[in-house]
């Protein structure tokens, strides 16, 4: 950098420091504005927040989800300890379950489907023709006789002896929708946790899941969620405190975190969002590169004390001054990579780009700003707050990497950095888009809600489902036998995957009908042989029953209709492999008049996520690096540049993907956040090393001196920070939450490479490869500082 | 690294350059149209389908001998089991519609009937189906049973139809008007044949098929099955219990009632017994003068409904709701035993 910039930046440093109650005033006043907006801000989770939609999948789902049944389905599965689940105390428990849905907020209630409930129904022959009543409502039975009528009927109903009811009579499933704007998760899970209490014991087990079940968990956790981010935070106080032994050390990183999330948190409720728990660690990435401004800046502060400076004033100019660079260059890339997610198409990962984005942003005041500021107030004698010194270690740690770099060590660490990327580059190809493992990643394995999961799978076709609309050009097309016969063939088609547990349309209610009429003789359970056929059919099935009964199935001009697949799993493969299946039958297969409409239900927009996900991560890293490959060419007026502080960042890619993909993280809708935003994380820690050593060229052309003071200056920064920030991450492995677990355990790996990189590899790369823009060349050599230039 | 190559002088250094420069260019390009272009394609996993897949009902079953065993149902699905029904292998139909009876020559010839007037032959094993030479007609040809007696097939099904066959299933003629009444089995100890279907419907032939009488009975409902173990002795069962003997090659038929209510789909002579099966599982038994009949289920707590049996050997092969094989010791025939406890 020339040094009229420096003069420049000193210059306008010097400023800040002489007004410097303004600026603090200043700051504060901004601060409690936005900390008002900011304690407003709702803390929630909105599932439709989580769909793209404009994808095709998520817009059928929009389209037909009230009539076929949406993502928001919950099942509730009965099941009995002894015997099977006829007899009367059971089936009132099921009564009871079924009732009380209805008083639950938010719920669909023509989509409370139950033994108990109107909707299932058995046809049968009477002397009047055929007629269709509910199985067990509104009376339940009332002696042995009536039970074992309907014990009867429901073995003899394919509709419910199978989606219903176990195979083996042992469990009765409750399923019921809710209306997607209407749902408030808390709300919702609370009164549906309160009937399955309620209906738990005397032999009967209650198991429930479903994504408004799932995310009420999320925020029955929310509470903890919140202990662990103030214990967190106190680990972080404590082990600050711990390493610089000072106040300012201790408390300057923490303002600077704290103001710029409440700037950010202010900014999202200006912008209208709303905070969803589940991220609440990605407020961490962005906390740790504010605290890693800070902690920079007051470690050079405390060199430059040391080495003599004549007040605190100068100190915090020629901190401020010198830091800048690498400072603003990690503000700038970081935010220009934040920003960059918010191409995916899905309104949650966009919201929290651009909050993510302003937070970044601000570390500009909270931190670059803010810090000099308030370092100008320190004493330039050095007080320390407790006696216990763990700068040895620190030192020794700082020691160890300058003998790698000045000894032939540097070449085993960079032929050792070489073989780990490459290896990690491929391992990281495992690395799963959408969930990895059945049930819920969000969850542990062993939480209530993923054994729930389990067991309903278990006993039934699956709880996960999609709908496959069968759309006509005209209506009538529904009962066209050819159609029919169709979708009967698609679906067995579909059954062959062994993740699908079973599916349902029309198709398979009119052979019911046609087979009642033909006395019952399975011989004719098949479609009507003709249009005007299958329209009788259907009458005799809707007639005596609701109108809408039918919806489910087909619309009541037989235009649209759907065939429902159950799963077993929401595993990305079985997704991908399942929406493959239906493309290619479809191809194969064409049907007159009628398209196949891909997807609703939860699966179906899981589909859509995992396209945009799969389609947008490649592009995702790729615009990300681009960033910051631009950032660096510019600030360093070097292409070499560029290229050169991708190294640190596609290794922590690599090593974080190879990471996921071995512990069986998914990249799905949750990950995402964290894995997108940290990419540009953890490079500022190479910018301080890399402009340490080019300022120490500055003052001397010994590229060894200079490498070695840049490890033992900024290094120290680095070292500081990236210990504290670590250790507090790991607190995150505690949470109840596996989701949040993970992602620390992702930001501490992400965090931890990236100052290895910065302190091992990077000044051995600059050792050995002696970039130009380092070093420089005779063309263009290292301006020397004038003797001024350090006040 | 860059200081060695200096020894190598001015073209080796220029050379360097060009390569430093041009490297994080090539970098940069390969981002930007990695970011615009590509687009990651999913692996998608192959899927198999297993030969006998889990919507499959299965109507209509045919025994060559001990071994190989032919079974049709929906959607045109053909399996062949070589071993006594222990497994599978899926033939390919060429057709969609339901299949409802098969019956085969030997291991290499046979016919299969079913929905839409649909009758498929075989003469090399299964490999390859082709579609019957079927004379057309006006009405809903819906085929139930195809029987081979004296090298001849015959067909029956909805609207008085009878086909016969004389060429192992290439060609076929009529032998009865239409007429609105369904036909559902047939049967024949040599001349003489009964064919039974709806309203009770039992038609008696004693000249090989080539005239057919009806015979009045005092049952109305529909007849799904008969069996004959000689030309007089023959039991016909049908719909809701209706199970029907005769002992004078069917001239008269004296009707058993209050058996059950459950339908019966087969009754077969079976070696030195009666056995019928029917809907949910049930199953009536009844030594050689079908006086005294015993009613049951195929096993404890099975339900499903099963429209065909054969004796494969020891062990009985079903066709119904699945297809099931079971060992002639577990058949629980005869055994009165409460549904549903399966444990």
């Amino acid at each position: 950098m020339k040094n009229e910039t420096f003069g420049r930046i000193d210059h306008v440093f010097a400023g800040l420091i002489r007004n410097r109650v303004l600026v603090i005033v200043a700051i504060l006043a901004m601060t409690i504005v936005m900390g008002v907006l900011a304690s407003r801000i709702e803390v929630k989770s909105v599932f439709s927040d989580l769909l793209p939609t404009n994808h095709p999948y998520v817009q059928v789902n929009q389209r037909f989800k009230s009539t076929f049944g949406g993502s928001n389905m919950v099942s509730i599965m009965l099941e009995a300890e002894k015997g099977d689940i006829f007899n009367v105390p059971f089936l009132r428990k099921v009564q009871d379950v079924t009732k009380g849905l209805q008083l639950v907020e938010g719920v669909d209630t023509y989509q409370i489907i139950s033994l108990a409930s109107k909707k299932l129904k058995e046809v049968r022959a009477s002397t009047e023709g055929v007629e269709s009543r509910p199985l067990m409502w509104p009376e339940l039975p009332r002696n042995d006789a009536e039970l074992a009528a309907l014990r009867e009927s429901v073995l003899n109903n394919p509709l419910v002896y199978g989606p219903y009811v176990s195979m083996d009579l042992k469990a009765t499933l409750v399923t019921v929708d809710f209306n997607d704007g209407a749902i408030d998760y808390t709300k919702a899970f609370n009164q549906i946790m309160k009937l399955v209490e309620e209906a738990k014991g005397e032999g009967v087990q209650v198991r429930v899941v479903g994504e408004p079940v799932l995310y009420g968990w999320v925020n029955f956790y929310l509470h903890e969620t919140l202990m662990i981010f103030v214990a967190a935070v106190v680990a972080l106080v404590l082990l600050l405190c711990l390493i610089t032994r000072t106040a300012h050390g201790t408390l300057l990183p923490l303002l600077a975190g704290l103001i710029s999330a409440i700037w950010a948190l202010g900014a999202a409720e200006i912008m209208g969002f709303h905070l969803d728990p589940l991220v609440v660690v990605v407020a961490f990435l962005i906390t740790a590169q504010a605290i890693s401004n800070s902690v920079q800046l007051i470690s050079r502060f405390d060199d430059e004390i040391e080495r003599g400076a004549t007040s605190a004033e100068a100190a915090a100019r020629a901190s401020a001054r010198n830091l800048f660079k690498p400072s603003l260059l990690a503000i700038v890339a970081d935010a220009g990579c934040v920003l960059i997610v918010a191409l995916t198409p899905i309104p949650m990962l966009q919201k929290i780009s651009y909050i993510g984005t302003v937070w970044v942003l601000t570390i500009f005041v909270t931190a670059l700003t803010l810090t000099p500021v308030m370092l100008s107030y320190c004493s330039t004698r050095r007080r320390v707050l407790h006696p216990i010194n763990i700068s040895p270690i620190l030192n020794a740690v700082l020691n160890l990497c300058s003998k790698v770099v000045t000894t032939r060590a540097r070449y085993a660490v960079l032929g050792g950095s070489l073989i780990v990327f490459v290896v990690s580059g491929l391992y990281a190809f495992n690395l799963k888009v959408g969930d990895a493992n059945p049930g819920s990643p969000i969850l542990w394995p062993d939480s209530s809600y993923n054994r729930d999961a389990s067991d309903i799978n278990r006993q039934f076709q699956g709880s996960d489902r999609m709908f496959v609309v069968v759309a006509g050009d005209q209506p009538g097309v529904l009962r066209e036998p050819e159609v029919l016969a169709h979708m009967t063939r698609f679906q067995k088609y579909m059954e062959a995957q062994p993740e699908v547990g079973g599916s349902i349309s029309i198709a398979d209610i009119l052979p019911q009908v046609k087979r009642v009429l033909r006395e019952g003789n399975p011989m004719y359970q098949e479609v009507g042989q003709s249009a005007d056929e299958n329209g009788e059919l259907t009458y005799m099935f809707v007639s005596g029953s609701d109108p809408g009964d039918m919806d489910r199935y087909a619309d009541m001009e037989a235009r649209n209709g759907s065939v429902t697949l159950f799963f077993r799993d929401h595993q990305g493969e079985t997704i991908r492999t399942a929406v493959a299946r239906v493309r290619e039958y479809v191809e194969q297969n064409p049907v007159k008049d009628a398209q196949y409409l891909l997807a609703g239900g939860l699966v179906g927009v899981l589909a859509a996520v995992n396209e945009v996900i799969l389609s947008g991560q490649i592009e995702a890293i790729a615009l990300a690096l681009l960033v910051l490959v631009v950032c660096c060419t510019v600030t360093y007026r070097s292409t070499v540049a560029g290229v050169f502080f991708m190294i640190p960042v596609l290794l922590s890619n690599t090593i974080t993907f190879s990471y996921m993909a071995w512990q069986g993280i998914g990249m799905n809708i949750n990950t995402l956040p964290v894995v997108a935003l940290g990419i540009g994380l953890g490079v500022d820690y190479s910018f301080y090393i890399v402009d340490g050593i080019r300022e120490e060229l500055h003052h001397s052309h010994n590229i060894e001196r200079a490498i070695v003071s840049a490890i033992l200056g900024p290094g120290k920064g680095v070292l500081i920070t990236a210990a504290t920030l670590i250790t507090s991450v790991v607190l995150w492995s505690f949470s109840s939450l596996r989701l949040q677990a993970d992602m620390g355990v992702l930001i501490g790996l992400w965090l931890f490479i990236s100052a290895f990189s910065a302190l091992f590899i990077m000044p051995a790369i600059v050792y050995v490869f002696r970039p130009e823009f380092i070093v420089g060349s005779k063309r263009r050599p290292i301006e020397q500082a004038e003797a001024t230039a350090l006040a | 690294m860059l200081r060695v190559l200096r020894k190598f002088g001015g073209n080796a250094r220029a050379l360097a350059t060009v390569f430093t420069s041009s490297v994080p260019l090539l970098i940069i390009g390969g981002l930007l149209y990695a970011g615009l272009f590509v687009k990651a394609e999913a692996r998608i996993q192959k899927v198999d389908p297993p030969a006998i897949e889990r919507r499959d009902n299965f109507f209509g079953l045919t025994l060559v001998d001990e071994k190989v065993v032919w079974a049709v149902g929906s959607t045109g699905k053909i399996v062949r089991s070589e071993d006594g029904g222990t497994s599978w292998v899926r033939q390919d139909s060429g057709i969609n519609v339901n299949l409802m009876s098969i019956a085969a020559w030997d291991s290499q010839s046979a016919v299969a009937v079913g929905n839409g007037g649909a009758i498929r032959y075989t003469h090399d094993g299964g490999r390859s189906w082709v579609a019957a030479n079927v004379p057309a007609s006006d009405h809903p040809s819906k085929f139930l049973r195809v029987r081979i007696a004296d090298d001849n097939a015959w067909v029956v099904g909805e609207f008085n139809a009878m086909l016969r066959s004389a060429d192992r299933g290439k060609t076929w003629q009529r032998v009865l008007d239409a007429e609105d009444r369904g036909l559902n089995d047939i049967a024949f100890v040599g001349k003489n044949g009964w064919a039974v279907g709806e309203f009770g419907s039992v038609l008696l032939t004693s000249d090989g098929g080539a005239t057919w009488n009806s015979v009045e009975t005092a049952n109305k409902v529909s007849l799904m099955s008969v069996a004959f173990r000689d030309a007089s002795h023959g039991v016909s069962v049908g719909l809701t219990g209706t199970l029907l003997t005769t002992r004078d090659g069917g001239q008269h038929w004296n009707v058993v009632a209050g058996l059950t209510r459950e339908h019966f789909f087969q009754v077969i002579w079976d070696e030195d017994r009666w056995l019928a099966i029917g809907d949910k599982g049930v199953v009536a038994t009844a030594d050689a003068d079908a006086g005294k009949w015993t009613v049951g289920r195929v096993m404890p707590g099975d339900v499903a409904w099963r429209t065909q049996v054969v004796k494969a050997g020891e062990r009985y092969v079903l066709a119904g709701m699945n297809l099931a094989a079971i060992e002639e010791g577990r058949f629980a025939a005869g055994a009165t035993s409460s549904e549903g406890a399966r444990k």
